[in-house]
């Protein structure tokens, strides 16, 4: 058994609800008897300890079931979202994945069996000290995605700490680093997983009404996306205690207006990548954006205004990509950050920050004034590249109501005045219709012209 | 709405047409930038855009330049880059002046206009 303390820790639970799916409970026994089941599947199938075996899917209890006994037979995990569908071959490939199990709508299933045999340095490594895997790809904007190679149970060791058990809302994907914290953070703690078929607010709002969700581990995006549509004026979601929100950065105005309409959620900022894991955060007042980034098994730097993490949950490395890590063990994450005392604010992707004739604007900052004004509904700022300063900043706006482009200008500029300094108010705007949105719900920042 | 305004238009812009509009443009841009500097001074043709007598900074020009671009597209349906190695390359700046910058604009368009009419 490869994980010895997490089975034993579920099979307490006994008769609580593990997992809500399509509105239907699943006991922590239930899943325990599905888990049994997979193991027999495997052994028809002839999957192995030490084999490459992607988990194709969402949360369901058949893709949970199989994830975890697949973790009991030291097998590697690599689970495969929806939106990888259009690079799934290229991804198993990556990862030489031998077995794959597809899991549809309905949680029926199919395997499909690869003809490889594992070659990669770092994953036989793995295999030879008969630990179990996980193979997550980073889901960056730009270039490809690289595959991180993990020892599970590395990235499972905080959650031998107990914790209080919540109903939690399965948002982040599958195979995202946040959502495998979502899962293993819930069944570790005895809570309940409730997932949704999509991450429409609609959806999300009426599985935390429904099921009395505690938990939402989300994006800045959909809840920003959350307050524009209004959908939670026709639910009760007084039953969320918490909100956190990570993967990119937080605009302040969005922050505040979530406080207003969830006044008893409390909201806190996480912060996580592929390659270490989720790192937990204390925040320095309930509506800052100022963290504390830490916990036990993280050591965190900053360097020249980038954020470093050294990590023992880090991954073994990248099994297409040089490993990140330097010689002690440090990661650059490339996000810039700003330090005050103990306490940073993340300020977003260095590649992201716009560098307007040398000085850097964070989109993030930009946005959150604007997403104060009238009229605008959405906005991705971004670098647009300009022969004489280098880069201006651009924003793509999405408006409630008509207006010419450059009275919206004129207003954006006369607005920011006070709020901005000159240089980071939006020379070029764009008005386009819905905001492009990745399947993760982070936005794509990408400089396309609008017409 | 904005598909519609771009659909190029057949006469191309006179010269008084376009030193109108980055007049314009341009007065416009520094009622945006500062209500403290006085910019009472009239803009004209000969109004300096770069150098030590300019009423502009650097965020000002390109702001300017973005702005006649936009208006360009919009007003005219025609679609310039003024701010590209080309312009950067010119042995005189077209950025020098009003009148060196609706110079280069005319040129350009002249430039622009059989293509779009091919």
């Amino acid at each position: 058994m490869a994980i010895p303390w997490l089975l034993d820790r579920l099979r307490q639970w006994e008769n609580e609800p593990a997992l809500i799916w399509n509105d239907r409970g699943f006991s922590y026994a239930s899943l325990f008897r599905a888990v049994t089941s997979w193991k027999e599947q495997f052994r028809d199938h002839g999957v192995q300890a030490g084999q490459v075996v992607a988990v194709e899917g969402d949360f369901s209890p058949n893709t949970i079931a199989v994830f975890l006994a697949l973790i009991d037979l030291t097998g590697i995990v690599v689970p495969l979202s929806k939106s990888a569908n259009g690079e799934r071959k290229k991804l198993m490939e990556i990862a030489e994945v031998e077995f794959s199990f597809r899991f549809g709508p309905d949680d029926n299933w199919e395997i499909q069996r690869n003809d490889r045999t594992v070659t990669h340095p770092l994953t036989r490594q793995l295999i030879q000290m008969a630990k179990p895997g996980l193979i997550l790809f980073s889901s960056g904007s730009t270039g490809e995605n690289k595959a991180a190679l993990h020892d599970i149970s590395r990235l499972l060791e905080k959650f031998k700490v107990l914790r209080p058990k919540r109903r939690t809302l399965g948002f982040l994907l599958f195979d995202h680093i946040g959502g495998i914290n979502t899962l293993f953070a819930t069944l570790s703690s005895g809570g309940t997983l409730v997932t949704v078929r999509n991450r429409a607010p609609e959806t999300v709002c009426r599985a935390i009404e429904c099921h009395q969700v505690e938990l939402l581990p989300t994006t800045p995006t959909f809840l920003n996306l959350l307050l524009i549509s209004e959908v939670y004026r026709n639910f009760d979601l007084s039953s969320l205690k918490r909100i956190t929100y990570g993967t990119e950065p937080m605009p302040e105005a969005t922050l505040r207006r979530i406080r207003q309409i969830l006044p008893d959620a409390e909201l806190q900022q996480t912060y996580g990548l592929t390659e270490v894991g989720i790192l937990r955060s204390k925040s320095q007042l309930p509506d800052s954006l100022w963290v504390q980034l830490g916990g036990e098994a993280f050591q965190t730097k900053v360097v020249d205004g980038l954020l470093w993490i050294r990590a023992e949950s880090a991954m073994l490395g990248y099994l297409n990509a040089p490993s990140p890590f330097d010689e002690d063990g440090w990661m650059n994450t490339g996000d810039m950050v700003e330090v005050d005392g103990d306490f940073i604010r993340i300020l977003g992707r260095r590649s992201e920050i716009i560098n307007v004739g040398g000085q850097k604007v964070p989109p993030v900052e930009v946005e959150s004034v604007l997403l104060q004004m009238d009229n605008i509904r959405e906005v991705t700022v971004f670098g647009e590249s300009n022969a004489l300063l280098g880069q201006i900043v651009a924003a793509r706006v999405t408006l409630t109501r008509p207006e010419p482009l450059l009275a919206l200008k004129k207003r954006i500029q006369i607005f920011c005045k006070d709020k901005l300094a000159a240089y980071k108010i939006p020379m070029r705007i764009a008005i386009v219709s819905p905001e492009a949105i990745s399947p993760r719900y982070k936005k794509i920042r990408q400089p396309q012209k609008a017409v | 709405m904005l598909l519609q305004s771009m659909q190029p238009k057949q006469k191309p812009l006179s010269r008084t047409e376009i030193t109108a509009l980055v007049i314009s443009t341009l007065r416009d841009v520094l009622s945006r930038q500062s209500e403290t500097r006085k910019h009472k001074k009239a803009v004209q043709e000969s109004t300096p855009l770069i150098g030590e007598h300019s009423v502009c900074d650097s965020l000002g020009l390109v702001n300017l330049i973005v702005d006649v671009e936009q208006r360009l597209q919009e007003e005219h349906g025609i679609l310039l880059t003024l701010a590209d190695e080309r312009a950067l390359s010119q042995k005189i700046s077209p950025f020098r002046t009003v009148s060196s910058l609706v110079d280069y604009i005319e040129r350009l368009i002249r430039e622009e206009i059989p293509n779009d009419a091919a």
